[in-house]
């Protein structure tokens, strides 16, 4: 940015950008618009590339609107001597967030709850006996945080385990749906998290069909819960394509 | 984990097949379950659940603090989970540390609902409220595992919803109208205490899937053996208040739908049978 030629030096000099933020959801307003403007059941755009990071076995990186993570995969590499033995391979997934992830600036540390998790959506995916006695590391790190960040997180990582070689049935795509109200709304944000009154993740293997991991949060009744895993199960299968896309592409575009 | 051999594991997968379970039960049946409460007289409330081997202790403390900024017309709800070397060998130093983090987490999700915390919530957070961005109870439910023979969450989850029907929070009275910033002084009864409503705790029912059964409260050489557990907590009106997948391996998404509907029938013989259990149980404590 280089300042006009003859006019005074820039500083610092803070201009007020009116930012008005359009108001949430609130009570059981059904015209209410979504703040980005999406439909009820409208994914955001998908943003996926392999090979992030040079020094990993494999890496991704995905964005879906504010939502910026960074997976890398290392291994299948000798386990621990501390470990026991075991005849077939070990999955360590760790997820952590950077300080600057939150509108609070938070500590930055690992997040324990989203790392069991993410453990519990890949096991199931991974053919983990292909690798005996050895251990493939996951490091999810969240660079912003835009909402929906565990299901990002966790198809960012399938990606790059794909990415790294290692053997799976499938690729894992992961789609959170949250209860408003009474809508449904798919791939909430942050500000749809923070009102919602229930929430659904699921992730699944798309060409198995196949559920891996299933989270409800809050009051659902049974009709909710068919519709809610219908939507996410489509979801998942356009994800799984983006996803299937984004991987012939790199390897097309290395073999050239 | 239990080391079983490939024999002993036919002879469960085939006694489940066969609606004969080692030792005696059906598939769907429960381990007899014994209620104990007011187990911790220093705590507010508190229960001892024993279902076959596996034995729990859930106590409830709770004390003043300030409601979050956030959320000024809510108190708060921490639930923690330990698990005691007394119960595994590999429970000690940070070995059940893996294992309480998944097990408050679960509980946490299955008993508090969403993040707003008005809906699938057991126990409603404005009610403990005092004055509202001042002053409100903070309740601290913990959960000891004291011996595990499988089944925890389940138990755990009887166990709150025991030791939150046995609590007793004293009554505050608020001594003067303060303004602004100031804190209100409050003078603590310790004659007059409040109950909780707890109709509306869900329990939580493990089903897991044994080949093509569904097994409920398997014993930890069961457990062994699981490639897919579903945790659903439920409440007495047949909603589901949080659900859990446990195991590695994936499930058709009919298949889960299935075992929802399962859970929601056997939850309500547990609900019916705990609350009978956990009446017996005040009944016992009040003669003693």
């Amino acid at each position: 940015m280089a300042a006009k030629p003859g006019s005074a030096p820039t500083t610092y000099s803070p201009s007020l950008t009116q930012k008005t933020r359009p108001p949430i959801f609130k009570g059981n307003d059904l015209d209410w618009v979504r703040p980005d403007g999406r439909g009820f059941h409208q994914c955001r755009p998908a943003f996926f590339r392999t090979g992030a990071v040079n020094s990993a076995s494999g890496s991704a990186y995905a964005e879906f609107g504010n939502t910026k993570v960074i997976v890398s995969v290392f291994g299948p590499r000798e386990s621990k001597k501390a470990m026991m033995y075991s005849d077939i391979g070990r999955l360590n997934c760790n997820v952590s967030y950077t300080t600057f992830a939150t509108p609070v600036r938070g500590q930055g540390s690992d997040h324990k709850e989203f790392s069991s998790m993410l453990h519990k959506a890949l096991e199931g995916a991974i053919m983990l006996e292909t690798f005996p006695k050895t251990t493939v590391d996951v490091f999810a790190l969240v660079l912003e945080s835009g909402g929906s960040d565990l299901p990002v997180v966790i198809s960012c990582a399938s990606l790059a385990l794909a990415d790294a070689g290692i053997m799976m049935y499938d690729l894992v795509a992961a789609v959170s749906v949250s209860c408003l109200g009474k809508n449904l709304v798919i791939d909430p944000i942050l500000e749809e998290e923070s009102y919602q009154d229930g929430s659904l993740m699921l992730t699944c293997m798309p060409s198995r069909y196949e559920v891996t991991q299933l989270i409800f949060t809050g009051e659902w009744s049974t009709p909710d819960i068919n519709e809610a895993m219908q939507l996410c199960l489509d979801a998942c299968g356009k994800l799984g394509k983006v996803m299937r896309s984004c991987l012939k592409e790199a390897t097309s575009a290395s073999q050239e | 984990m239990v080391g079983l051999s490939v024999g002993e594991k036919h002879f469960i997968q085939g006694g489940i097949a066969q609606d004969l379970r080692s030792d005696g039960r059906k598939r769907l049946t429960y381990r007899p379950i014994y209620v104990e409460t007011g187990v911790i007289p220093q705590a507010h409330g508190s229960a001892r659940i024993r279902l076959g081997a596996t034995d729990v202790i859930a106590s409830v403390k709770a004390e003043l603090g300030k409601p979050s900024a956030l959320q000024p017309d809510k108190g708060k709800i921490a639930i923690y989970v330990d698990c005691s070397p007394t119960a595994a060998p590999m429970f000690e130093g940070r070995g059940g540390e893996e294992l309480s983090t998944e097990l408050s987490v679960a509980l946490q999700r299955c008993l508090l609902g969403g993040k707003s915390g008005s809906a699938g919530s057991g126990i409603d957070p404005s009610s403990l409220v005092i004055v509202e961005g001042k002053v409100c109870w903070d309740l601290y439910i913990d959960g000891l595992v004291i011996s595990s023979d499988g089944n925890l969450l389940d138990a755990l989850g009887a166990a709150i919803k025991a030791a939150l029907s046995n609590t007793g929070i004293p009554k505050v009275n608020v001594a003067s109208e303060t303004s602004g910033d100031e804190q209100p002084e409050v003078n603590i009864s310790d004659e007059e205490f409040l109950q909780f409503d707890t109709s509306g705790i869900p329990v939580i029912v493990t089903l897991t899937k044994v080949g093509r059964h569904y097994i409920v409260d398997a014993t930890s050489e069961e457990e062994s053996q699981i490639s897919s557990a579903i945790s659903i907590s439920i409440n007495r009106k047949g909603h589901i208040c949080g659900l859990t997948k446990r195991g590695g391996a994936g499930l058709d998404p009919s298949i889960i739908l299935d075992m929802i509907s399962v859970a929601k029938h056997v939850s309500e013989q547990l609900i019916n049978k705990l609350d009978s259990e956990i009446a017996a149980a005040e009944a016992n404590e009040e003669e003693s």
